[in-house]
């Protein structure tokens, strides 16, 4: 099934889930939980916490299927924006009670590379953004990786990447201009 | 904001969506943009730009597949909610409805066989105890199955299984030793009652397993599997 197609088939589900279609919630969740699972799981670092808001995840999706909007972005976009907030907001909450130690960023970062089993996004996309991260300089792009996959704070990439919180704050800021500028 | 780069003409209400997309800022930070994003359009939008410049980074992260009981709490948690489009008419009684069956499904296998042996005692079903299978593939429950053996029915109900466009779910009965035996078209959003064939009754015990596969409309046209077998499960008795 190419591009188009899943993408329609996702959009179409989520409509659908909006009508209070369980069966329709379950297709969304098929097509999508094992690239939103990953998604979650890189920023929580432990499994359980990762499937607690893998599952809040969907039950949002369940109330706020209406408000998904196919002409502002495409599905799987709006599902990983929910994803993402839901996991940076639960490590935000954890790391208030507990903060977690420094982890070895390099051996992290993953290649950053497209899958080829990415079915759901359209490559042209994915490869825009690419180019645009590899005119970057290369401590900007570790920077951004960090922030973007881990979802970690200024203050934690600071520490990681040894340098003062200012310098990490116009480091992702420089190279988020840059990145809106090359993408537009 | 006061650090170096502010001086580009990028608005800092730009710069803060961009920050909250990334995933930079606190606890504190990020629930005021959040307050922002409902009541400020402007920054909403500028929220929604970055997103879709930022997320398709996400595609990169490798998959995952979650455990099968994270769509069963799923599953579990809304059951309480309404749906909001009618049931579909349940011509076998209450206990072959939709929300019966999918409840039973959310259970752990364990509570799924404890609840239909209390329905079977419920019902007063004659000897010979009935068989169950739960139809799994590639790490969730697909459909789980109860077979009522002194009637020759079988009820199919649909767990985690999600329509495939165009194509149908059709149930087979795999006895060792013989080639399937087609039983029916199951649905990904209703239970379906099937009446086991007479010469495939006396195959119908432990020995056996069900499986599902994908067909065209109307189901296969050869009378074996044409499409890729989804899931299978062997029968167990309560």
């Amino acid at each position: 099934m190419d591009v188009e197609a899943n993408r329609k088939l996702l959009a179409d589900a989520i409509a659908r889930v909006a009508t209070g279609d369980r069966g329709a919630l379950q297709t969304t969740y098929r097509l999508t939980c094992a690239k939103l699972f990953g998604v979650c799981l890189r920023i929580c670092r432990q499994r359980e916490e990762a499937e607690d808001v893998l599952q809040e995840v969907y039950l949002l999706v369940w109330r706020k299927a209406a408000s998904f909007d196919p002409a502002k972005a495409s599905p799987m976009t709006w599902l990983i924006a929910i994803a993402r907030n839901k996991a940076i907001d639960r490590v935000r909450t954890r790391s208030a009670a507990r903060a977690g130690g420094p982890v070895d960023l390099a051996a992290e970062v993953p290649d950053g590379r497209p899958l080829a089993d990415d079915a759901l996004e359209q490559a042209e996309v994915t490869q825009r953004l690419h180019d645009c991260l590899d005119g970057l300089a290369e401590h900007e792009q570790k920077a951004l990786r960090g922030a973007f996959f881990d979802g970690v704070t200024y203050d934690d990439l600071a520490q990681r990447m040894s340098v003062p919180l200012g310098t990490m704050k116009s480091w992702i800021r420089r190279a988020m201009l840059k990145l809106k500028a090359c993408l537009g | 904001m006061s650090d170096v780069d502010t001086h580009s003409g990028v608005p800092d209400s730009d710069m803060l969506a961009a920050e909250y997309v990334l995933g930079v800022l606190g606890a504190d930070e990020r629930a005021d943009a959040e307050r922002r994003i409902v009541r400020d359009a402007f920054f909403a939008r500028a929220v929604g730009d970055w997103e879709k410049r930022l997320l398709p980074w996400a595609n990169t992260v490798e998959s995952v597949p979650p455990p099968p009981q994270v769509w069963e709490r799923i599953l579990d948690a809304i059951q309480g909610t309404p749906a909001r489009r009618a049931m579909p008419e349940m011509r076998a009684g209450w206990w072959s409805g939709l929300n019966f069956w999918r409840g039973l499904a959310a259970g752990t296998t364990a509570l799924a066989a404890a609840s239909v042996a209390a329905l079977f005692i419920m019902l007063r079903a004659p000897t010979p105890l009935p068989l169950t299978a739960s139809i799994d593939g590639g790490g969730h429950r697909h459909f789980i199955a109860t077979i009522d053996t002194a009637r020759g029915q079988m009820v199919v109900s649909p767990a985690a299984f999600a329509a495939v466009p165009d194509r149908v779910p059709e149930l087979w009965l795999i006895v060792p030793g013989s080639a399937p035996h087609a039983l029916g078209l199951l649905s990904a959003d209703r239970a379906v009652t099937i009446t086991i064939p007479g010469n495939l009754r006396a195959h119908t015990n432990t020995d056996a397993a069900l499986a599902v596969s994908i067909e065209p409309p109307g189901g296969s046209p050869t009378g074996a599997p044409t499409g890729p077998v989804v899931a299978q499960g062997k029968l167990t008795s309560l």
